[in-house]
């Protein structure tokens, strides 16, 4: 079995505390449960305000409302929006490709980026070299990401004129979407490659002091043989685990990255709906996004399960 | 004629801001095809010597002396001409076999890595030698051994496996520390035998590094007694075994079990500051004057070298 | 090296928030004619509305400080709770309380925390409390899986042994212990809190009437600060943010390299 039943509880418990949840704030917040449903933007009589209420169920005791929510989330009801004049779900979907086309090669990039040079940074003496590669890495850790996307934004677009300055379109060609998205993937990855690096090095350091890596000299392995052929897949234990945990926060800082380059992905989507108060949407994009952050959680478990033998024997 | 050569070997641990003198000026010669024990008690410094001849010690460590393999001094040699020795002309088995093997790697691929990284074989190639070796160790099903992992393997397998590793090289030398501690009676048989078997596969020498005394005479040819990172007398096992010069060596006989448990009075010396004088004097029953003032020299009486003004 | 010099930053940062209102060359709600480049009388200029920038950054390091190292002590304390007894008492306690530690892993916060600021009035306590309530999981990790292996030692099975009390075990043998671990992981988290602080300003999450160097880059974007080229404005606040960070970062980081503690 890939993953134990015990985790795999753990993952159903999440989901249904994280969307009951959502099912709770807007009933408890302060205002008028209706607006706190529907959004600001909506404006309507009274009779018609009433049939809402019935065609929401909001008659009906929180009981009821709380099933109609769970029915709701099963055929992907995510309710109107009437700022946007459209079916949350549809709107979420329309985005999400952009967040996701943002969000992957960053974090694949960062992995492999963060690992690699962390690793060596780890194993290598730590000459100048070694020490300025921390040095830059520890100052990209220390950045908003946004606030790269801003610096970038001003010296290669608006400076410069390499990359294009304002959001694109999705009738651009494949390499119309990679000129837009080049500098944001860059800020991304070098940002997640940033927070990899600094664990991967620890992880490293501690792990070249056991006796397993004396024993591999022992066996006749030489310089980095050693660091890749045994110290890299423990060292890197750490670092999955670490990924699955900075999912949320990644995706998090590429919302932001979003907005700085006006790309049309959920963070675009959140920062209208937020200024809005298009609350219908704000709960769809967090809903969403929870299912995100378990997906990756649960992806980091089997890959881990996989690296590290004695795991796979406790499921 | 000696294969191995270890002439003045003192290793000094820098922990500021003490110093651990773990070998003090340590003399040894290993014989083709010839098994040597090593003995004493627990933080002597055998390990440490076993380290110095493959040049393994952690950097605090200040090694001097000369260690001679075939005209070259070990402790001159790159680190990258060192490396190819290692594992293929000397093979050494690690003190604690449950942390020296890799826990994220199978068995196999661990036994493997000798002949990938030495010979270049191909993956199943160097499985089925793996494969052959083990069997031809008496090991309960080859197959499943080399798929699993350490953690899945009780403490004596893993013994058993390092062994295995040490060998797959065909090794002129092979160094084993304690391969017997912590097993019991039948374990120990085992591994004994085990390391027998090794030993004659290729007729290497051996250095076969214990605290179990009883273990050292069932194996070897000849002796070395160390006491606080010195070797204060070696000699052929048998001789050794018939009467033992040092009164160190005596006390050591007099506690094993058979012979009535009598410990040896006192504490170990510290390695840090050890006594003047003879480090064993403190504790020695036949101590004289001149013990806590001068260090004795070897001396050789009964074609045997003896650390002691008993014999001088 | 790298690790006195980050000291050196935190303790002047620290002083600045504390001494704000007597090294600020103006108000920062003073008022002077807008737009106004760096000059000698304003250093880094004034923003739209006319007050002084280097006063509102001086003045804004405390708002940014309180969100950054509050929501960190609210986290590391529910953390090192959470995970002490966790770890001391293990069994079903262990279980439940690492159950909720998954639950709230998975939680995205900074999205739970802009729905949550959609319906309330934002305010930096606001900001602080939620950051706080939800960034303590790791730390309970790390926390326990310490203590799970101090608790183990010599001197805590002899406390044991001779009768003392559990919590003046925990407290008095096991705590000091634990120590190495949580202070770099208190100093990330007041990295974190503190970039996620800014992150939410920039969305105008911000508290309005106790400026943040987030809010100042915030306002500075919208009001134009950017395509005006007025780069000191937009600028100055994005670094004070980056080098606290990186200060106290790296102090983390340099002591668990040096203590050789895993963090994870
Ligand atoms: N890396 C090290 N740093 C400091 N002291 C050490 C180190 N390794 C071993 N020692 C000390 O050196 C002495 C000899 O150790 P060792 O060779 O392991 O003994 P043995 O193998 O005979 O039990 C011991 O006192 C031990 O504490
Ligand atoms: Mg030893």
């Amino acid at each position: 079995m890939l993953l134990s039943k015990k985790k795999a509880l753990r993952y159903l418990i999440a989901l249904f505390i994280i969307f009951t949840l959502n099912f709770i704030i807007p009933r408890t917040m302060p205002g008028d449960p209706i607006t706190n449903l529907l959004g600001e933007n909506f404006i309507a009589s009274e009779a018609t305000i009433q049939e809402l209420k019935i065609e929401l169920g909001l008659d009906k005791s929180l009981s009821f409302q709380y099933l109609d929510y769970w029915k709701d989330i099963f055929t992907l009801h995510l309710g109107y929006s009437y700022h946007f004049n459209q079916k949350v779900i549809s709107i979420i979907f329309m985005r999400m490709k952009w967040t996701l086309a943002l969000l992957f090669p960053s974090i694949l990039l960062g992995a492999i980026l963060g690992t690699l040079l962390g690793a060596l940074s780890g194993w290598k003496k730590n000459n100048l070299g070694n020490k300025a590669t921390t040095w830059a890495f520890l100052a990209v850790y220390s950045s908003p990401p946004y606030f790269l996307g801003i610096i970038f934004l001003y010296v290669f677009s608006f400076k410069w004129g390499l990359f294009p300055f304002k959001g694109f379109y999705e009738t651009g060609t494949f390499l119309d979407v990679l000129q837009h998205l080049f500098l944001p993937i860059l800020i991304m990855s070098t940002f997640a490659a940033s927070r990899n690096y600094m664990i991967m090095r620890g992880s490293v350091l501690i792990e070249k002091e056991k006796l397993y890596v004396v024993y591999a000299r022992a066996k006749g392995l030489y310089g980095n043989s050693i660091l890749f052929r045994h110290i890299f897949k423990n060292a890197s234990l750490p670092v999955i685990t670490l990924i699955a945990l900075d999912f949320g926060f990644l995706l998090s800082g590429a919302l932001f990255v979003e907005i700085v380059f006006s790309m049309n992905g959920m963070g675009t989507l959140i920062y209208e709906a937020l200024l809005s108060r298009d609350y219908p949407v704000l709960q769809g994009c967090f809903l969403i996004i929870t299912i995100m952050v378990i997906a990756a959680n649960f992806f980091a478990d089997i890959l881990y399960s996989f690296i590290d033998p004695r795991v796979k024997e406790k499921a | 004629m000696d294969l191995l050569v270890i002439e003045n070997l003192k290793v000094t641990f820098q922990t500021p801001p003490e110093q651990v003198r773990a070998v003090d000026g340590v003399t040894l010669e290993l014989k083709q095809a010839e098994t040597l024990a090593l003995v004493g008690e627990t933080g002597c410094g055998k390990s440490t010597i076993a380290l110095s001849i493959l040049r393994l010690l952690p950097e605090n460590a200040d090694v001097r002396g000369k260690i001679i393999y075939r005209n070259n001094d070990l402790l001159l040699l790159p680190e990258k001409e060192l490396a190819q020795l290692r594992g293929k002309d000397i093979s050494l088995v690690m003190q604690n076999p449950a942390l020296a093997l890799n826990p994220v790697y199978s068995i196999g691929h661990q036994m493997t890595e000798p002949l990938i990284v030495h010979r270049r074989l191909k993956k199943p190639k160097a499985i089925q030698t793996a494969k052959n070796l083990l069997e031809k160790l008496h090991f309960k099903g080859p197959s499943n051994a080399i798929r699993a992992y350490p953690f899945e393997m009780s403490g004596g397998m893993k013994q058993r496996v390092l062994i295995g590793i040490s060998v797959v090289l065909s090794p002129k030398i092979i160094i084993a520390d304690e391969p017997t501690k912590g097993l019991d009676d039948r374990l120990r048989e085992m591994v004994l035998k085990e390391l027998r078997l090794v030993r004659e596969m290729n007729r290497s020498s051996m250095i076969f590094i214990s605290h179990d005394l009883n273990a050292a005479r069932e194996i070897s040819d000849r002796i070395a007694v160390m006491y606080a990172g010195e070797i204060l007398e070696s000699a052929a096992t048998q001789e050794f075994f018939k009467e033992p010069l040092h009164p160190y060596s005596q006390a050591l006989l007099e506690s094993l079990p058979e012979r009535g448990f009598k410990p040896i009075p006192g504490v170990s010396p510290s390695m840090i500051q050890p006594p003047r004088g003879c480090k064993f004097h403190p504790r020695c029953p036949d101590k004289k004057e001149m013990c806590s003032k001068q260090r004795p020299d070897f001396k050789r009486t009964k074609n045997r070298d003896v650390k002691c003004v008993l014999y001088s | 090296m790298l690790n006195r010099f980050g000291l050196v930053l935190v303790v002047l940062f620290v002083l600045i928030a504390i001494l704000a209102d007597i090294i600020s060359p103006h108000d920062p709600w003073d008022r002077f004619e807008p737009y106004e480049k760096p000059n000698r009388n304003h250093i880094l200029g004034t923003n739209d509305i006319g007050n002084d920038i280097l006063s509102e950054l001086i003045h804004g390091s405390r708002a940014s400080l309180i969100v950054g190292i509050g929501a960190a002590i609210i986290a590391t304390l529910l953390g090192l709770l959470v995970g002490l007894f966790s770890g001391y008492f293990k069994g079903a306690l262990d279980e439940i309380f690492m159950g909720i530690t998954d639950i709230f892993l998975m939680i995205p916060r900074i999205p739970l925390i802009i729905m949550l600021a959609a319906f309330l009035k934002s305010s930096i306590w606001l900001i602080m409390l939620a950051l706080g309530l939800l960034w303590w999981t790791s730390t309970a990790r790390v926390v326990r899986s310490r203590t799970l292996q101090v608790r183990e030692m010599d001197y805590v099975a002899s406390a044991k042994c001779l009768g003392f009390k559990n919590r003046h075990i925990i407290f008095s043998d096991i705590l000091p212990n634990i120590f190495p671990v949580v202070v770099p992981k208190f100093m990330l988290t007041v990295a974190t809190a503190m970039i996620s602080e800014a992150s939410l300003s920039f969305l105008g999450l911000g508290d309005p009437s106790m400026k943040s160097w987030g809010l100042m880059i915030n306002f500075a974007l919208i009001k134009g600060g950017l395509v005006n080229e007025m780069w000191w404005w937009y600028l100055s606040p994005g670094l004070c943010i980056i080098l606290f960070v990186y200060s106290i970062v790296s102090l983390g980081f340099s002591f668990e390299e040096r203590k050789k503690v895993n963090l994870r």
